[in-house]
């Protein structure tokens, strides 16, 4: 791991809502002269094929750059900040006794070496030219984040077609906060749909309703992230309230009545795992026809992305769910589904 | 390869997943656990009376018609061999003692044997025990008769020079090269399945009465008539009475133990095997207990009367047994338990048996005490209607309750397969360690219809061996063919026709020394010469080969049973029977490691020029040692196995200029000489001799396994592999047989209903794409501290979470073991 380096990037209080880079102006604004979706350009962390939780069939998931909130659980970290940006890897690193090609080409002297022999980034000096990774033979260093077309992207998620057209998978659009790049999400959803690609999307919801208005009509499925039904507790948790949140999936059942909707909460420990908590997110998805259910178990699985990117894990040392923990909330959930369905 | 484990292993891996007791003490299954308790522990035995009595009826038919001289052996073997009933075994034929046992070929390997003899027991993988006083029989009895006149002995005098130095040590024929490697010594011909419904229909006296009528009418002044015909026809009516006798002595084993059994149950089941065993083989089966037991000597029988490549598949166990089952069952006197008993009697049986390679070069070819018996199930019927019924989901559930790793269980695949089929299919491979393999009828059917086969044979065809096929009454005998080290000719071109491991010696084509090539074509050029000069040579080997192997092998039984053999009253091992098809193959062994090595070369060092050839070249002569970042460099550049175009393109000129070869030339030899990639574990010792690789590969280490990525480097998912697969094969050739496709998934990606829904479409997919084989490995805990162990082999597992993104290797120990405890329980 890095040493404790200053972190280079501060989550919070970091996004306001709706602070977005001139890319994601709404497509209807029309300020600028519109290129053709298919030459829409967005920047993508990984495209990546064989998804089999992530919506029906068997799927390939783009993950776009940017989110609006900061939530402490986040398990792509790499995903928040909206541009390319440099992430190390020591694992792979093959020590500078093998190989020092990175240590000669940084302008910034960012990169020295530690005490195992391997290289040790200092993110507060890095700014970004990404001249290491290019050098890096072992991608130790290495990038997240490369731009790419509508038409790219799709040339690669259609690749998988024949699984598709066996299974009723499909594209999955995530991030981040995948509808952040607005134009360019909105672009892939509309060309995705024109070449008849079944069509799923992750979003938090915390995004101007005209975007996911928008996107609604290009979609077959949403997973639509529920964190927490309390506003300040949802603040505290994400750097954000969540009225535009639950407003906008209020919204999308309304106007897209025949999408399907799966309400997703991951539950984490100290912030939603009480019966209260899931219960009352559980009676908010009761008011939304036809919308299913799920629970998330926390996991820590995208920690060592935190330390690749020069920062450091909000939740360190918060362990696992207790074992059958997430069964009897899932049970809770269940129950007030049925209570809610006999009393409709 | 999942299917190399040996019991043992299995049931080691079964323990660990916590699987062992689950279906012990049902019904069906108490019997068959039983019996593989007492044996699975013990390490297998030579037993030598099989070479012993035929070695002993060689001796005194010289002269006379091979066929006939074999079926006098297989008389005298029947006669004299120990016939054995096992405690609680309802079926009885053993080709050796009890317990888990092989058997000796000296006709086939004996100038092996001496060496054998010392070195079996000590073997690090697939060691065998042979008794002191055995031991004694094969240096007195066997080995002496068989000096000069084994098939290998007269294989090595027949290959030219050139030939020969690709093929064995020049100075030491007993050691392969691993080059150009022969496999026609350590078998007598390709993996073959018998018609056993012929025998369960007419009985081996219904075969011999039509070899009797046919000897009968042989026309008296006829030459041939008189040499060929009828030696060929006193054969079968030899063979015939072999083996009845050798079931009636089991008749008379099983009467006079059933008469001293004090156990009522036990001495009730002696009493049936007694009257069973008397009726059957030499009688059409009655019903489906007869049915069982007439194929088991018929294949135990088999076994004794000759090695062929890997051991006779059992065909489509699931059609002709059907009409026997579904008799008993509507008659009510059989019940599904009773029939699954009978199944798994079986596959106790067959675990027992293990295939002894005697040479150095066929144990490594089989680590691990590979096996072969493939049982067919499901598929089209000859008339091209779904052929699957109830003895198919019999066979899948025996497959999920005793999962034991007999017997090879192949599943056919075509488009129209019932939804119930597939799921089943794919539960089976959740539960049974990725059994059942599967084979696609959508590439098999169109391209043996295009080789020459009808609609009605080539439905009906049966799984073969490890990934082949055979159309019993149709094809016949094919001689083994070269398994190729297409990475050896790649370090040819490297190093101007020499390899490392041997030195200065010139083996292969001075091709230039790349240090002054300028272009890719040049390079290109260079391997691709040394690859054809291999090919070339490969099959000089197959035309002595085909010659030399009707010298020395004859198949009165396996001929008897096949339509044309009997009809043109001709052993099975002529090289051409008349209406036959000769379905043969030779191998490319490191297909992956070769593509990814010419990529990194084309890429790195005549595209990009980021590396010089003088820097690669001597760093692949240390074994990159002090170049780990050029060695990084080279893995890290684009591999076959990830639908990317650019090192899939140089597969599809890889197997196309293997195709336009054999198009060319193997007419000439008379046969079909395919293309094909199925390594059984000879990945392993091809890697042994093959230096550091320009895809970042070790010296020394292990080759790609069969059409499959080299390890780890498939990083883009199972959907990348199958189109990479799809993308560098050749559809417009028929010259392409078998590829071996190994897949690995998670047990998170098949988790529940929803996860065999999409292993179902996965499934559904690879059929759209008439790639020919896939088996998968559903990869348990152990795996995963395996890759924990051994990260750079495993940098392709994706964990696959919702609305996450990451590689297993990457995550900290830490995070590791947390995914391990997860596996297999919770949803993440
Ligand atoms: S990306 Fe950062 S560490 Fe790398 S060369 Fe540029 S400034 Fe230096
Ligand atoms: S270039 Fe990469 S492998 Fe080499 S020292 Fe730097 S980080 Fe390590």
């Amino acid at each position: 791991m890095a040493p404790a380096a200053p972190q280079a990037f501060r989550p919070r209080p970091a996004v306001a809502a709706g602070a977005f880079d001139t890319r994601n102006r709404l497509h209807k604004e029309k300020t600028l002269p519109t290129l053709p979706d298919t030459k829409q350009k967005g920047l993508v962390f990984n495209i990546q094929k064989y998804s089999v939780h992530d919506g029906p069939g068997i799927r390939t998931i783009i993950f776009l750059k940017g989110c609006s909130l900061r939530c402490d659980w986040c398990s792509n970290p790499e995903s928040q900040a909206l541009h390319r940006q440099l992430a190390y890897n020591p694992q792979k690193c093959l020590g500078v006794d093998a190989c020092k090609r990175c240590l000669d080409v940084c302008p910034h002297k960012a990169i020295s070496v530690g005490e195992d022999r391997k290289v040790v980034v200092d993110f507060t000096r890095c700014d970004n030219c990404l001249q290491c990774a290019e050098a890096c033979p072992a991608d130790a260093l290495n990038v997240y984040g490369y731009e790419v077309s509508v038409e790219q992207a799709l040339a690669r998620v259609e690749e998988d077609d024949i699984f598709y057209s066996r299974s009723g998978g499909g594209l999955t659009l995530s991030g981040g906060e995948p509808l952040y790049q607005s134009e360019f999400a909105l672009a892939l959803l509309r060309e995705a749909r024109k070449r008849r690609i079944n069509t799923c999307i992750e979003t938090c919801g915390n995004v101007p309703w005209e975007v996911l208005k928008e996107a609604g009509r290009y979609l077959d499925s949403v997973f639509y992230d529920v964190k927490s039904a309390d506003s300040a507790r949802h603040a505290r948790v994400t750097g954000t309230g969540n009225e535009r949140i639950l407003e906008n999936l209020r919204k999308l059942r309304e106007a897209y009545p025949g999408l399907a909707i799966t309400v997703r909460t991951p539950v984490i420990p100290g912030v939603n795992d009480d019966e209260a908590s899931i219960g009352a997110i559980a009676d908010f998805v009761c008011t939304l026809p036809g919308a299913t259910y799920e629970l998330l178990a926390y996991h820590r699985m995208g920690t060592p992305k935190y330390g690749y990117i020069g920062r450091t894990y909000p939740l360190e040392g918060v362990g696992n769910l207790p074992e059958g923990r997430i069964e009897e909330l899932r049970a809770v959930a269940k129950a007030r589904a049925e209570c809610c369905q006999a009393a409709n | 390869m999942s299917c190399c484990l040996s019991p043992q292993e299995q049931m080691l891996q079964n323990q660990i997943e916590g699987r062992e007791n689950k279906h012990r003490s049902e019904a069906g299954h108490v019997r068959a656990f039983k019996i593989l308790d007492r044996v699975q522990t013990l390490t297998p035995k030579v037993d030598v009376e099989r070479g012993k009595y035929f070695t002993e009826s060689m001796r005194q038919t010289e002269g006379q018609a091979l066929v006939l001289r074999w079926a006098k052996a297989m008389k005298n073997v029947a006669e004299k061999i120990s016939v054995y009933i096992d405690d609680d075994q309802l079926l009885v034929g053993r080709a050796g003692s009890q317990g888990r046992y092989g058997i000796l070929y000296p006709e086939l390997d004996g100038d092996f044997l001496d060496l054998a003899i010392q070195e079996l027991d000590k073997r690090e993988v697939s060691p065998f025990v042979i008794d002191p006083s055995d031991a004694k029989v094969i240096m007195e009895e066997i080995a002496p008769y068989w000096k000069g006149k084994t098939f290998h002995e007269d294989l090595a005098v027949a290959l030219p020079e050139d030939t020969l130095k690709l093929t064995y040590y020049p100075d030491n024929v007993l050691l392969s090269r691993f080059i150009v490697n022969e496999t026609a010594s350590f078998r007598s011909s390709l993996q073959w399945v018998l018609d056993f419904e012929k025998v369960l229909k007419r009985g081996f006296k219904g075969l011999k009465e039509e070899a009797q009528e046919k000897l009968a009418a042989l026309d008296p002044y006829s030459p041939v008539g008189n040499c060929e015909k009828r030696p060929f026809l006193e054969a079968v009516v030899t063979v015939c009475d072999a083996v009845t006798i050798w079931a009636n002595r089991h008749a008379a084993l099983a009467a006079e133990m059933a008469a001293k059994e004090t156990d009522p149950v036990r001495k009730q089941e002696l009493a049936r095997i007694a009257e069973t065993c008397a009726w059957v083989p030499e009688n059409p089966a009655r019903n489906f207990y007869e049915a069982m037991q007439s194929q088991w000597f018929v294949q135990m029988f088999s076994r004794i009367e000759q090695k062929t490549g890997t051991i006779i598949s059992n065909g489509r166990m699931d059609q002709y047994m059907y009409p026997f089952y579904k008799a008993d069952i509507e008659a009510g006197v059989l019940t599904e338990d009773e029939a699954i008993e009978l199944f798994e009697c079986m596959w106790v049986g067959m675990a027992q048996f293990i295939d002894l390679y005697i040479s150095p070069t066929g144990g490594a070819f089989n680590e691990g005490y590979a096996h072969w018996e493939a049982v067919t199930v499901g598929g089209q019927t000859r008339d091209g209607r779904d052929a699957t019924n109830d003895l198919t989901y019999l066979l899948l559930r025996s497959k999920r309750e005793f999962p034991l790793h007999y017997p090879d269980l192949a599943a056919r695949i075509h488009a129209r397969a019932p939804k119930r089929y597939l799921w089943e299919v794919a539960e089976t491979i959740k539960e049974g360690s990725g059994f059942p393999k599967l084979i696609n009828d959508e590439e098999i059917i169109p391209l043996h219809l295009s080789k020459g086969a009808t609609f009605e044979e080539i439905n009906d065809y049966a799984v073969s061996g490890c990934a082949e096929i055979r159309m019993p009454n149709r094809d016949t005998y094919t001689s083994c063919c070269a398994y190729i080290n297409y990475a050896a000719a790649l370090e040819m071109a490297l190093y101007n026709g020499r390899m490392l491991k041997y030195g200065d010696e010139l083996i292969g084509l001075e091709t230039g020394d790349p240090m002054k090539f300028t272009d890719w074509e040049q390079f290109w050029n260079a391997y691709l010469a040394q690859q054809l000069n291999f090919i070339k040579h490969a099959f000089i080997q197959q035309h002595n080969i085909i010659r030399l192997r009707a010298e020395h092998f004859a198949m009165p039984m396996g001929s008897a049973m096949h339509d044309l053999c009997m009809k043109n009253c001709v052993d099975i091992h002529t090289p051409q029977i008349e209406g036959g098809i000769n379905l043969g193959y030779f191998e490319c062994i490191g297909y992956g490691t070769v593509i990814d090595s010419l990529a990194a070369i084309k890429k790195l060092v005549f595209e990009e020029k980021k590396v010089g050839m003088g820097e690669l070249i001597e760093a692949l002569r240390t074994n990159f040692e002090g170049k780990e970042d050029l060695r990084a460099l080279l893995r890290n550049s684009p591999c076959y196995g990830n639908n990317d175009s650019y090192p899939d393109t140089i597969a599809h000129a890889i197997d196309k200029a293997s195709l336009e070869f054999t198009k060319k030339y193997s007419q000439e030899l008379g046969v079909h000489l395919d293309l094909r990639y199925v390594p059984f574990t000879s990945h392993v010792p091809f890697g042994r001799v093959v230096s550091a690789t320009p895809n970042g590969r070790l010296a020394w280490t292990a080759l790609s396994d069969g059409s499959s990525a080299s390890h780890g480097a498939d990083i883009n998912g199972p959907t990348a592999i199958l189109l990479s697969n799809y993308a560098s094969k050749n559809y417009d050739y028929r010259e392409r047989a078998a590829r071996l496709l190994n897949v690995k998934f998670t047990p998170h990606c098949v988790e529940g209903d929803e996860g065999t829904a999409k292993l179902v479409s996965f499934i559904k997919t690879w059929c759209d794409l008439k790639l020919w084989h896939i088996q998968f490995n559903i990869i348990n805990k152990e795996t995963l501290l395996a890759a924990q162990r051994e990260p750079d082999k495993y940098r392709n597992l994706i964990v696959r979470i919702a609305g996450y993104s990451a590689y297993f290797c990457d995550l900290s120990k830490d995070l590791q073991d947390d995914l391990i405890a997860r596996t297999g329980h919770d949803t993440m």
